[in-house]
């Protein structure tokens, strides 16, 4: 039974598969880990944790395991900093959950994840932040995922399964798109139409609308223009849920807002600790009162994606 | 099992862990990650008179070995620390720290004489050495003027004993350590952060937004070292001052280090953010090698660096 109390974990590798160019997905197999959900994200270690950071400990040299010397640093970039992956996907088996990680190589803390093998060990901290909030009853989840800001959009889909839910994926082009596309129809430049050719959503029975920037697959342009189209041509009563590069979540925000359609945003930053304390990965909100703490007499104040996000309200984020 | 209880001026900490200020927030943010009842003491984030909403992002950047930052001193202020804060620190299973800073006289005497009377507080630490906001350079880098503010300080915080936080961006860090300890100080506390800066190659501009900020992590650690020994020779052995020493302390042999060199205790900083137990992981490692090296109690070993032109040991063979 996963218990609710956060911590510090070691996880086993059980699959890294490419998925796309320079994208991968991270199966890591934890015990005992504690309940999570859609939005919520960990801190991964992206070193190699077998390596005692003990330098100048003594070695016992046998045919098995000779003396490793580290001062790694010195030779080659090593990340120090854990890094901050949304959750794709979670399954549970007795006591043992396995969590899915999709991240794209951009430096040398996801290039280090990129070459971890099966069985290799890696550090996690959570699960971490705040969770998206499910649709009402009546509402239509409409899912808008960025390149690598798909990934929560997966593990939300899990979770609506059964509920009316939309999915729009878009990226430059196809290579950089890490799901699984299955029986390509042929679609026009300017379709629309919701189909069932995104496995991972599909298995959910979530309809999902793919955008390329440069048309090679689905509808060409941005994910923010089939969005637009989609609310204007539907009119549904939705709630948007988003994540991925910052100028396309503004763009999602603007089109929600002058919409007054509910938008909950899981915003990206960089981040040092994951935990609340290092102060780095504050977004700029409105206050509701001015006249209320933090900051009397400002009408916005800085809010921690880490603890008091990532997901926020589109209407609150003054970014 | 070795004693590993130090003395910082009265304060008694059950070991030589400390957290760094501004690396473990307000009270109870590493609850879930981390043994708070077996830090030896916890610092608090710095607290200003006035609330601050801190710098412009981006904040913290990654570099070898290390990372940069210009926080710009975030923090609640004196009347939402006391309000919010203090009641969880009352809950606070270790000895509790307040690290303070400001930017005039008045703003340190102000926050410190609220201070005194909080029973939850163990202790104050100035921060003279934050290099992030404008004129926060000035206090610590000018032997007078830190002298000075001491001083000032010490008379309102007459029931608690005073830590000063140390800037290693001075030309000689022993002058400000001396006058601190004239000022009266009853701690020293170093290092800092370096001020430093790393650059986007593409975008040709400085990857903080801050422009500069103070450079943390293992890779100031043989630096800090080096300033530690200097300042525990020439201004804390004689004064009979103990230091608190930091900077890139990740491990127990990091720890012994700092204590070798004349660290009373040492603080943790940067590696609470990728491990928040690091801490509880060091007394356990301090624990060995004092068994290993058949000594009772940590104190012992404070300042027990031997420098070319010491005295020689006695032998152990008569």
């Amino acid at each position: 039974m996963a218990s609710t109390a956060r911590g510090s974990f070691l996880a086993v590798v059980r699959q890294n598969i490419p998925l796309c160019r320079e994208h991968f997905r991270l199966v890591l197999e934890l015990e005992h880990f504690p309940q999570t959900s859609p939005g919520q994200f960990v801190q991964l270690s992206c070193r190699d944790v077998s390596l005692a950071s003990d330098v100048g400990e003594e070695f016992e040299s046998t045919d098995k395991r000779r003396p490793q010397l580290q001062a790694e640093e010195l030779t080659r970039p090593v990340a120090m900093l854990r890094r901050p992956f949304s959750l794709a996907g979670r399954r549970d088996r007795g006591s043992n959950t396995e969590i899915d990680i999709i991240h794209r190589v951009v430096g040398i803390g996801t290039d280090f994840l990129a070459h971890l093998k099966e069985d290799d060990e890696v550090g996690v901290l959570g699960p971490l932040g705040n969770k998206f909030t499910l649709p009402k009853e009546n509402q239509e989840a409409i899912l808008v995922g960025g390149g690598v800001g798909i990934p929560p959009m997966l593990y939300l889909a899990e979770k609506l399964s059964g509920k009316r839910a939309v999915a729009f994926a878009g990226a430059l082009t196809r290579d950089l798109l890490p799901l699984t596309i299955v029986d390509p129809e042929a679609r026009g430049l300017d379709d629309i139409r919701a189909l069932s050719d995104i496995a991972e959503f599909a298995k959910h029975g979530v309809r999902s609308v793919i955008t390329t920037d440069d048309g090679i697959y689905g509808f060409r342009g941005f994910v923010t223009q089939a969005l637009e189209r989609y609310l204007d041509e539907a009119k549904p009563n939705a709630v948007i849920y988003t994540c991925g590069p910052e100028p396309m979540m503004k763009r999602v925000a603007d089109i929600a807002l002058a919409r007054g359609i509910e938008c909950q945003i899981a915003v990206e930053r960089a981040m040092a600790c994951g935990m609340g304390t290092c102060q780095s990965c504050c977004i700029k909100v409105k206050k509701p009162d001015p006249n209320q703490p933090p900051l009397v007499g400002r009408d916005w104040c800085y809010r921690l994606a880490c603890t008091d996000g990532p997901v926020f309200r589109a209407s609150d984020l003054l970014w | 099992m070795a004693n590993l209880s130090v003395d910082l001026a009265g304060i008694k900490l059950s070991n030589p862990t400390l957290t760094c200020s501004g690396t473990c927030g307000y009270a109870f943010e590493y609850a879930d990650f981390m043994d708070l009842s077996k830090l030896g003491a916890f610092v608090t984030k710095s607290i200003t008179r006035e609330e601050r909403p801190g710098n412009e992002p981006t904040r913290i950047v990654e570099t070898r070995a290390g990372m940069l930052n210009a926080i710009g001193l975030a923090n609640v202020g004196l009347d939402r620390f006391l309000k919010e804060k203090v009641p969880l620190l009352k809950k606070m299973p270790c000895p509790v720290i307040v690290n303070v800073a400001g930017h005039s006289f008045d703003d340190y005497t102000e926050t410190c004489a609220a201070m005194d009377s909080l029973d939850c507080v163990a202790g104050v630490e100035l921060n003279v050495s934050c290099p992030n906001v404008k004129d926060g350079l000035t206090f610590g880098t000018h032997p007078g003027r830190l002298k000075e503010l001491t001083h000032e300080v010490k008379k309102v915080l007459p029931h608690k004993p005073l830590m000063v936080k140390l800037s290693p961006n001075v030309e000689d860090i022993t002058a400000t350590a001396r006058a601190a300890v004239e000022g009266g100080a009853q701690v020293l506390t170093l290092v800092n952060t370096f001020t430093a800066m790393a650059i986007d190659i593409y975008k040709k501009r400085p990857r903080l937004a801050n422009v500069t900020g103070g450079l943390s992590g293992p890779a100031i650690k043989p630096i800090a070292l080096h300033l530690v020994s200097r300042v525990y020779r020439n201004v804390a052995k004689p004064a009979g001052v103990p230091i608190v020493g930091m900077g890139g302390v990740q491990t127990w042999q990091d720890a012994v280090e700092f204590i070798l060199a004349g660290a009373t205790a040492v603080a943790i900083g940067t590696a609470l953010f990728v491990e928040p137990s690091t801490p509880n992981k060091i007394c356990d490692g301090l624990h060995e090698y004092l068994a290993k090296m058949k000594v009772e109690r940590l104190s012992e070993l404070v300042g027990a660096l031997q420098l070319p032109g010491d005295e020689p040991r006695q032998s152990p063979y008569p």
